[in-house]
């Protein structure tokens, strides 16, 4: 099974009566999450609010968004993968050993609950964050989630949304889709794209060294990435857009700064629930705008002439 | 001195995601991202002071943190990103494209100046 059973934040607010996140701290990361469209907001089908939601919490650590769930699981470290085929098995009503679920930090009596109360619900969804996608199991813990809200569907409406970072993340996913087939770990070198994590993802071509050149548009990779990745960029001509100056810019040959998109440059940007949403800015800039300076680059890369020699038919090379 | 293995758990918080718009460059946002966080008997265990030094070593490099006490389970430790969990997160994304920003083993020891005088009693 593959893909995402999915739906709009608009749709949450109106329908969800269940609401799971699992390793992610709304609460702190994305702060009017709760407020603007799961737990509080009166919705559509859901006139009472807040009351007329259930919220489940599983995480590592009893986080800020803890206070906010009826239910909080509190798992061992790398055990999501372990946790979400239980729970898997229970929808199925398939047989689970005790011991092993046990190992995880819950028992199969909460996990049973849990699925009970799934199958119950009207409209459930489940929200994951980079507690789930950035530990032990990685994409496998991901694939889990997403076949379990699938597999749901065999009982209730049921839904699941990664709980993206933040500023505009889901709009890189989504344009690199329709203009490519693939989300990222896109190698354009041959002309046409190529799709290969873990060989074209940034982290690993700057790990390994593999690029002698890089544009960094909106990140800081200088705070976030690996040591090894960051000494690279550091090595190799590194050209940083960014409003403010970062960590990349400081190790950067060149940093430009740009206007701040949605405060005084226009743009696009998409929410996580793969919603464009139009930007307008209030104010001016002296500063160009991502896009303009993107532009203008690339209008003098092609008035160079190119570095790969023109084809020479059999004919002209023998004469 | 004794040196214990934890998880180590980094993640974002609301204080950090404020600080981020003041600028990187902001002493605030430094000592955000130099913080970790520690359960009050994991500290005693080891030796640490609430506010003191460590040293944090991983398979991938080291760094040091100012350790505080917090709400963490015991066994782990829990850090904001910033450039001091760059030298300790896993170098490679086993073909994810993401690498192991979460979960990993580190050793955490006290900084040697930085001891209490009288041995914490366990």
């Amino acid at each position: 099974m593959g893909g995402k059973v999915t739906c709009t934040l608009g749709e949450v607010k109106n329908r969800a009566d269940f609401i799971i996140y699992w390793g992610g701290n709304p609460a702190e990361c994305h702060p009017r999450h709760f407020s603007k469209y799961t737990l509080t907001q009166k919705g559509k089908f859901v006139p009472e609010g807040r009351k007329g939601r259930t919220m489940v919490l599983v995480d590592i650590r009893e986080t800020m968004s803890a206070k906010a769930a009826d239910i909080f699981l509190q798992i061992r470290p790398g055990k999501d993968f372990e946790v979400v085929t239980t729970l898997r098995a229970l929808v199925k009503s398939q047989p689970v050993n005790r011991e092993r679920v046990a190992e995880t930090g819950v028992t199969v009596e909460q996990l049973q609950d849990i699925v009970d109360r799934m199958k119950r619900a009207r409209f459930g969804v489940i929200f994951f964050g980079m507690g789930l996608s950035m530990t032990r199991g990685k994409h496998m813990n991901s694939a889990g989630i997403l076949n379990l809200a699938a597999e749901m569907n065999a009982f209730t409406k049921f839904v699941c949304m990664p709980m993206r970072g933040h500023g505009n993340v889901t709009g890189a996913d989504v344009v690199l889709r329709w203009t490519t087939g693939y989300p990222f770990g896109v190698s354009l070198s041959r002309g046409y794209p190529r799709f290969n994590p873990g060989e074209f993802s940034t982290v690993d071509l700057l790990v390994r060294g593999d690029n002698d050149a890089a544009l960094i548009l909106g990140a800081d990779p200088g705070a976030t990435m690996p040591q090894p990745a960051i000494d690279h960029l550091g090595r190799i001509p590194t050209i940083v857009l960014d409003p403010k100056v970062t960590h990349t810019s400081r190790l950067a040959r060149v940093h430009i700064t740009t206007a701040v998109t949605g405060v005084s440059a226009t743009g696009t940007v998409y929410r996580m629930d793969e919603i464009p949403l139009p930007l307008r800015p209030a104010l001016q800039s002296p500063y160009p705008s991502d896009e303009e300076v993107i532009k203008r680059i690339s209008r003098a890369v092609a008035a160079k002439p190119s570095w790969i020699p023109a084809p020479q038919s059999a004919t002209t090379a023998f004469a | 001195m004794e040196r214990r293995r934890f998880i180590m758990n980094a993640g974002r918080t609301t204080k950090q995601g404020q600080q981020i718009c003041a600028g990187k460059d902001n002493a605030e946002y430094q000592a955000t991202v130099g913080t970790m966080s520690m359960h009050p008997e994991d500290m005693k265990a080891v030796g640490i002071l609430s506010g003191s030094t460590v040293r944090v070593r991983s398979e991938s490099g080291e760094t040091t943190f100012k350790c505080v006490e917090g709400k963490i389970p015991q066994g782990m430790i829990f850090v904001p990103y910033g450039p001091a969990t760059c030298r300790l997160m896993g170098q490679m994304s086993d073909g994810t494209g993401m690498p192991t920003s979460k979960g990993w083993e580190v050793e955490v020891e006290p900084i040697p100046s930085e001891l209490p005088a009288e041995p914490i009693a366990s």
